[in-house]
């Protein structure tokens, strides 16, 4: 079976300090990897080399089809607009992406559809969490890297992520980058970045 | 416009020197706001969001249309406020209004394309406006030329040569603009 991702020899470093050097792995239709590491060990930004989001100095990564639709990229420290309400961000990425937004499904599942016209910038740091995983479970990924996706969710939050994982495996592959025990359990595959 | 037109109050202004004090409300007014609209993605950190799900020429068109229909409301509100305040005669009602567009068709691609530049920057405002001054140069001499022919001074013939020009010069810039946001979009 043809892989969904492969990285070849990726290396990264700020300044003298190296974050990652010569990392090479393939994914497949229904792994799980779970990158773990220190604080500031450079797991988020290896995940943001993969999505696009950081050039890594060395390496290549390889994938079918458009980054916009093949990634799904959510992460702790990630802002949204302010000004844009719950439903006008899906509305919004959708129309991005080209794909449907299914707005209403979206608001129930992530438990937001009382807050639907509330501007992002109102919301609780959790309600944004969800919020941004809807954002990028919400075009049917390839691939869903989730940097901390437990930190700031409640009970309600978790099983979200729990759902969105097992049927993120059933369609693709899925990327955590986390060192929560619980969430380690959701993996096949362990990368360990700066051991 | 209220500073300028109190200035000249009982003052018959010259087309060149009113076609310069045009341009002094017009040139503050599009740096303030123009080059913003690029950085700003940057500023409030959403830049992230949207790299993950836009491609890099949609997010330059869509801004630099923005920035094109905010500076033609600019520059036609300045333009009418001016010519009411300062009782100035459009001597060249056709070298005027086509200097005017490709004024704004220049200067909307010319602060596309410094905010562009300058999006992925530190203090990134500040350097757009500082990479827009170079880029400026060439649309203040023929939007000058333009104007202050449309106003009454200078050779007609000049005058539509340089509105031309503008247009070109906006044209060319605009083209320019999606390559130079698509490299620097991301990293």
């Amino acid at each position: 079976m043809k892989p969904l991702l492969v990285v070849e020899g990726l290396s990264k470093r700020y300044g003298r300090q190296s974050l990652f050097q010569n990392v090479s792995l393939e994914l497949a239709r229904g792994d799980v990897l779970v990158v773990t590491g220190a604080n500031g060990s450079g797991k988020s930004t290896f995940l943001r080399c993969l999505v696009g989001l950081e050039t890594p100095d060395r390496g290549t990564i390889t994938f079918d089809g458009d980054p916009s639709t093949f990634w799904g990229f959510s992460a702790i420290d990630q802002a949204v607009y302010a000004n844009l309400t719950v439903a006008e961000h899906l509305e919004f990425t959708a129309d991005c992406r080209g794909t449907e937004a299914n707005v209403r499904f979206w608001l129930e599942r992530i438990g937001l559809a009382a807050f639907a016209d509330r501007p992002a910038g109102l919301l609780s740091t959790g309600m944004r969490a969800r919020l941004k995983l809807a954002l990028a479970a919400q075009a049917g990924p390839q691939i869903l890297a989730l940097d901390e996706p437990g930190a700031a969710l409640d009970a309600d939050g978790i099983a979200l992520i729990d759902d969105l994982v097992r049927e993120q495996a059933e369609r693709g592959a899925c990327i955590l980058a986390t060192n929560d025990p619980a969430e380690r359990r959701y993996g096949n595959l362990e990368l360990a970045i700066g051991a | 416009m209220m500073a300028i037109s109190l200035a000249a109050f009982s003052t018959k202004l010259s087309g060149t020197l009113g076609a310069g004090l045009y341009w002094v409300a017009l040139l503050f007014a599009s740096l303030l706001t123009a080059p913003r609209r690029f950085t700003n993605e940057e500023e409030q950190r959403t830049g992230d969001l949207l790299r993950l799900v836009a491609r890099p020429h949609s997010v330059f068109w869509g801004k630099a249309l923005w920035v094109l229909a905010e500076l033609a409301a600019n520059a036609i509100v300045l333009a009418g406020t001016f010519l009411l305040f300062t009782g100035q005669n459009v001597a060249q009602p056709g070298i005027f209004a086509l200097g005017l567009f490709g004024t704004v068709l220049a200067l909307a691609g010319a602060t596309s394309v410094s905010g562009a530049m300058a999006s992925r920057a530190r203090q990134s405002t500040g350097l757009a406006a500082t990479l827009a001054l170079p880029l400026l140069l060439p649309i203040i001499f023929l939007g000058m030329a333009a104007l202050r022919t449309g106003l009454g001074d200078g050779v007609v013939e000049n005058g539509w040569r340089s509105a031309v020009g503008l247009v070109g010069y906006g044209i060319a810039s605009l083209a320019v603009g999606p390559y130079l946001f698509a490299a620097v979009w991301k990293r």
